[in-house]
């Protein structure tokens, strides 16, 4: 049944978008979000259907699309070097096996995140791709947070409906990716122009941005609980009303104390003593081992190369009936053990080189839509008013995206790589329209010389 | 039961908002900004 849904689901969407050209893009965003010949039995498994997509979204650009407006910026270019040092160092891979499976679906990634920009034009395609992302990124959230509702959740016990705990099905990445997009959905549901803003956007926006915050407490997950603290203080430093948000978000936090399952506050109570935490330890001696790693192969060992690593450390833990506690030093060897960062991962895969471009390309995609945030602030007018709140939801997004990748190998996620995707459209957009905005006429009206002034 | 709800609800969106999206021209081609239009505060400029 499920099979069936979806193969007419994207039927109807590939149907429709023989009409309109760009919803081949939306298409392969979905298919990539969502993953649906994940969720369904056999039917769409057999078939290709994110290859076709991303054909038909490529060709359609290529052959009907306007690409007088196209600019390829400096972002694309780091993308493509990355793209380019992923392949060579894939090609001399430590383990070439499991580096190649890596690769499979990393140069995908990488590749739509470069073209992306490219067909991005038009506000409304800027809008239509935020919203794509957020709903397919629902279809995740809002089972896990009826889930955890009913039953509680719990470490890998969550059903996020695929099994195999990878991609934005796993705990943690959801839970970074569920906050990240919170901004976002509040820029949709006041600036939107395909839900326009009205009680059903505002009931469904604020419903979704509670789902979002439950999934980090449904898949009890440290990394996602930084995150949420990491937002609240994001939204109070852009908040002309602090003090307000900030006793709200105070209120709320309290609150929801008593009615956060057990196995949360246990788990949320190990952030502090890290040292008794096998996890936490792992991670330290994953980061130093890749430290050392990268003096001998500064340029990487390919994907996967934390595969030879082997380390033994003292884990320090008490145990015992309270007031009569006593520490226990147990010794640990662990081996293979994943990055569980992506800026070490970076390191440890692309060596120095990698790290450098990936994180080039954060740094100025931060710096880039901070500057459109500063240069539109002022501009309330109903052409330009919706631009400053997009930036800042996509820089807030994009922060909470990097604090959780410290924690996480979500290097090369593809939801991120549209986020950036976003902004880098949004900049060559916005560059674009200052440009003829530039474009001195020869009979200026009164009220376009006063905005193009504004600018 | 939940799993269907939830995939049901997000696609459902999905596919109103890409329909909704048949119906506006300015997806594909926008009226340019340049300051000698006069029609700066028309409708359509404003999507």
């Amino acid at each position: 049944m499920r099979d069936i849904f979806f193969l007419l689901f994207l039927a109807s969407l590939l149907g429709i978008a023989f009409k309109r050209p760009f919803l081949f893009v939306l298409a392969y965003a979905y298919i990539d979000i969502v993953s649906p010949q994940r969720l369904s039995y056999i039917l769409l498994n057999s078939i290709p259907i994110s290859a076709i997509t991303f054909a038909c979204a490529f060709l359609a650009w290529a052959a009907v699309d306007d690409k007088r407006d196209s600019r390829f910026s400096w972002r694309q270019l780091l993308m493509l070097l990355l793209l380019i040092l992923c392949g060579y160092t894939t090609s001399n891979a430590d383990f070439p096996v499991e580096a190649a499976h890596k690769w499979d679906w990393v140069w995908k990634s990488l590749v739509f995140a470069i073209f992306l920009p490219l067909t991005l034009r038009t506000r409304l395609r800027i809008e239509s791709l935020a919203l794509i992302m957020v709903l397919c990124a629902s279809t995740i959230i809002v089972t896990g947070a009826i889930k955890t509702v009913l039953s509680g959740g719990g470490y890998g016990e969550l059903n996020l409906m695929v099994d195999d705990n990878s991609g934005l099905y796993e705990g943690s990445t959801i839970s970074t990716i569920a906050i990240a997009i919170i901004p976002l959905i509040f820029w949709l549901a006041r600036y939107g122009t395909i839900f326009k803003p009205d009680w059903r956007v505002r009931i469904y926006a604020t419903a979704l941005t509670g789902a979002c915050l439950l999934i980090p407490i449904g898949t009890v997950t440290r990394t996602g609980l930084l995150c949420i603290i990491f937002l609240g203080g994001l939204i109070l430093w852009r908040s002309e009303k602090r003090i307000l948000y900030g006793s709200a978000i105070a209120g709320l936090a309290l609150v929801s104390i008593p009615f956060l399952p057990a196995s949360f506050t246990e788990r949320m109570g190990t952030i502090q003593n890290y040292q008794a935490d096998q996890s936490a330890s792992t991670r330290l001696e994953v980061w130093k081992w890749t430290l050392d790693y990268v003096k001998t192969h500064p340029t990487g060992g390919g994907f996967d190369a934390y595969r030879s690593n082997s380390f033994t450390y003292d884990a320090v833990r008490t145990e015992g009936p309270e007031g009569n506690e006593r520490t226990v030093r147990e010794r640990i060897t662990e081996k293979e053990r994943a990055y569980h960062s992506a800026y070490f991962e970076l390191l440890g895969e692309q060596g120095y080189p990698g790290l450098i471009m990936w994180l080039l390309i954060h740094i100025i995609s931060l710096v880039s839509t901070h500057r459109i945030y500063a240069l539109y602030k002022k501009r309330t007018d109903s052409e330009h008013a919706w631009i400053s709140p997009l930036a800042l939801a996509l820089q807030q997004g994009h922060l909470i995206y990097l604090l959780g990748a410290v924690f996480i190998g979500v290097a090369y996620q593809p939801f991120m790589f549209m986020l950036l995707a976003l902004q880098i459209g949004l900049s060559t957009y916005l560059g674009r329209r200052r440009k003829e905005e530039r474009a001195a006429p020869i009979f200026p009206s009164p009220t376009a010389t006063a905005e193009s002034t504004a600018a | 039961m939940i799993d269907t709800f939830s995939i049901l609800l997000s696609h459902g969106l999905v596919l109103i908002a890409c329909w909704r999206l048949l119906s506006r021209p300015e997806l594909d081609e926008e009226p340019h900004a340049a300051p000698s239009e006069p029609a700066q505060d028309s409708p359509s400029s404003d999507a």
